[in-house]
């Protein structure tokens, strides 16, 4: 299958100086990074920094820029946000910070992790060829998150408001109602998810919401008793802010909007406090 | 290579109803449309059997809409049950009757501390009622409080969900299966909103609401006893054991709904992809070990068609659903 532009994929070595010597070893940092070693680059998206070949000869930075003007880049801008969560839940489970969590947290974090990851394959499997290539993380900003339970929790709540903001603010550009009922499958168990982390957090002691009210709170279900929604370009400008990817090796990037469509208002979740 | 031409001309014989939106289907192909990444994955592998089944699915997924107005008329008669549902349960309910028939429960859910939880969730079937009155959806069989009879016996007060009312653990076991009901039910409609966006973005927003509502519940119940459902809030495997109401012993006829609510959920094969057999052993940080079959039935919801929502919630309505 070949993307709408016609564009083939073909498989690399993903890796560079800097993503090599952060963690202390190779196997650490696949593990860290959820990775299986390989990536997939549309030659048509290709650019090389000549920073980043230095290790290997065949790694190199790759641009991912979504065409979201057809169902093939919306499905391929859930794939980008499913690799995110996967390869952060996936260093959670690896982190030392994990080792310390409640049998509760634990089960929560090993569920989250086998969800996103099952996500992320099934959208690579869909998409094919047509598939944008694999994200690198930030090591530094994923070792600093998942240095505590706190931090962690955090981030996790999050990308589960954002993954749930995404996916209601994408639906409506699906043209293809088969599609829309994949995405319809997953939002509902990411907003699960974000249930469960804001329940945990809840547990915290955190201030903020009243108690009971958190798994859905005030500061993400409006009067209306709408969830949160945000397009895609407030996504990624969030995703951004993160710092969780490394964008100096894989720039996320719009590079056709969607075809407008009638829809609600934009409405962000909060940003995770305190 | 069998040509699915021909294919079709053998179908069109057998089922001329299948045949009718298939051709449609193809001429629009012909045209140059679209075709869904599943549908077109297996043509391309030449794999006829598969591509035929994704065809007969995306046909009739497509001839069988119901208008944006249909939608809204059956979104908003199970947003007056679920309202109907927690106003009684929290003794708000304009009806007494219904408000005196969950005191006992009422009582243990405060002293449980689910209140607050029960409160919350309340308030946004309120608001959805509301909201899909103010965007034009209409009360067809002029539903309000004392059209419900929440044993499920349509109005005998008698039903299987009687224990609802006196046991915390049937109370949370009975809104879980209600929110996970409305969860699919408005997955199982979206595909009939796609020509009116502004209120297709508004039910999914509704529909993750549904799901944070489920999710918390299963959470009440798993720090109450029921150990078969997840802190993660996502639902394990498909039929009564999705319900996770093993710790109730439940009668039959409860089982025999809970049945009904979670049919099909532990379907693992999506856009024609079975999750379960991708290559996950390239993957690091999914290790060997995992249980990937429970872990495939959590990672995606199903949707329920509007005839088996109706066939899940007539018990509960005195009036008789179109």
């Amino acid at each position: 299958m070949t993307d709408a532009d016609g564009s083939d994929g073909r498989e690399l070595v993903i890796g560079s100086a800097e993503q090599l010597w952060q963690p202390s070893s190779r196997r650490n940092f696949l593990r860290l990074l959820g990775l299986g070693g390989t990536v997939v680059m549309l030659p048509s998206l290709f650019a090389c920094n000549s920073d980043d070949n230095s290790v290997t000869g065949t790694g190199t930075a790759t641009a991912v820029t979504l065409n979201l003007s057809n169902d093939t880049g919306i499905l391929n801008y859930a794939f980008a946000l499913e690799q995110l969560e996967a390869a952060f839940y996936t260093a959670v489970v690896a982190s030392s910070a994990f080792s310390g969590m409640s049998a509760e947290q634990k089960e929560v974090m090993v569920d989250l992790r086998n969800h996103e990851v099952i996500h992320r394959e099934f959208f690579r499997q869909v998409l094919g060829s047509a598939r944008v290539g694999d994200l690198a993380l930030n090591s530094s900003t994923v070792t600093t998150i998942t240095a505590n339970t706190a931090t962690i929790l955090k981030t996790a709540e999050m990308f589960e408001d954002l993954g749930v903001a995404a996916y209601n603010g994408a639906g409506k550009y699906l043209t293809d109602s088969a599609n829309l009922l994949v995405a319809g499958k997953i939002v509902s168990v990411e907003a699960r998810h974000a249930a469960a982390i804001r329940d945990l957090r809840e547990g915290l002691s955190l201030s903020g919401t009243p108690a009971g009210t958190r798994f859905a709170g005030d500061d993400v279900v409006n009067a209306s008793g709408l969830d949160v929604k945000l397009e895609p370009s407030g996504v990624l400008t969030r995703v951004a802010a993160t710092n969780v990817i490394d964008m100096t090796k894989t720039s996320v990037s719009i590079g056709t909007q969607p075809t407008t469509k009638p829809g609600t208002d934009d409405q962000g979740p909060p940003s995770p406090t305190p | 290579m069998t040509d699915i031409s021909s294919m079709l001309g053998i179908i069109e014989q057998q089922e001329p109803d299948f045949a009718q939106h298939v051709v449609t289907r193809r001429e629009a192909i012909a045209k140059g449309a679209k075709v869904s990444a599943a549908l077109g994955a297996a043509m391309a592998l030449g794999s006829v059997p598969v591509a035929l089944a994704a065809f007969s699915k995306e046909a009739y997924g497509q001839s069988t809409a119901a208008t944006v107005q249909d939608v809204l008329n059956f979104a908003l008669m199970l947003e007056i049950f679920e309202n109907e549902f927690y106003k009684a349960v929290l003794g708000t309910s304009s009806v007494a009757a219904q408000n005196n028939a969950f005191a006992p429960v009422r009582a243990l859910a405060i002293a449980a501390g689910a209140q607050p939880v029960l409160a919350q969730i309340s308030k946004h079937e309120v608001a959805h009622v509301a909201f899909l009155q103010a965007n034009g959806a209409v009360n067809v069989l002029n539903l309000g409080a004392s059209s419900f009879d929440f044993t499920g016996a349509r109005g005998a007060g008698n039903g299987p969900f009687a224990p609802a009312t006196t046991n915390l653990g049937f109370l949370l076991a009975t809104s879980q299966g209600a929110e996970d009901t409305g969860v699919r039910a408005y997955k199982g409609q979206a595909g009939n909103l796609m020509s009116n966006t502004t209120v297709l973005e508004a039910a999914l927003r509704i529909h993750s609401v549904e799901a944070r509502h489920a999710s918390k519940i299963r959470r009440l119940r798993r720090a109450t006893g029921a150990t078969a459902v997840k802190y993660s809030g996502t639902v394990s495997g498909g039929g009564a054991a999705a319900a996770g109401a093993g710790n109730l012993n439940p009668p039959q006829a409860i089982v025999d709904a809970f049945n009904l609510i979670y049919a099909g959920d532990d379907n693992v094969t999506h856009a024609g992809v079975n999750v379960t057999s991708l290559s996950y052993s390239s993957v690091s940080g999914f290790p060997s070990g995992t249980d990937l079959a429970t872990a495939a039935t959590e990672a995606f919801d199903e949707a329920l068609t509007k005839d088996q929502v109706r066939a899940i919630v007539q018990p509960f309505f005195i009036p008789t659903i179109p």
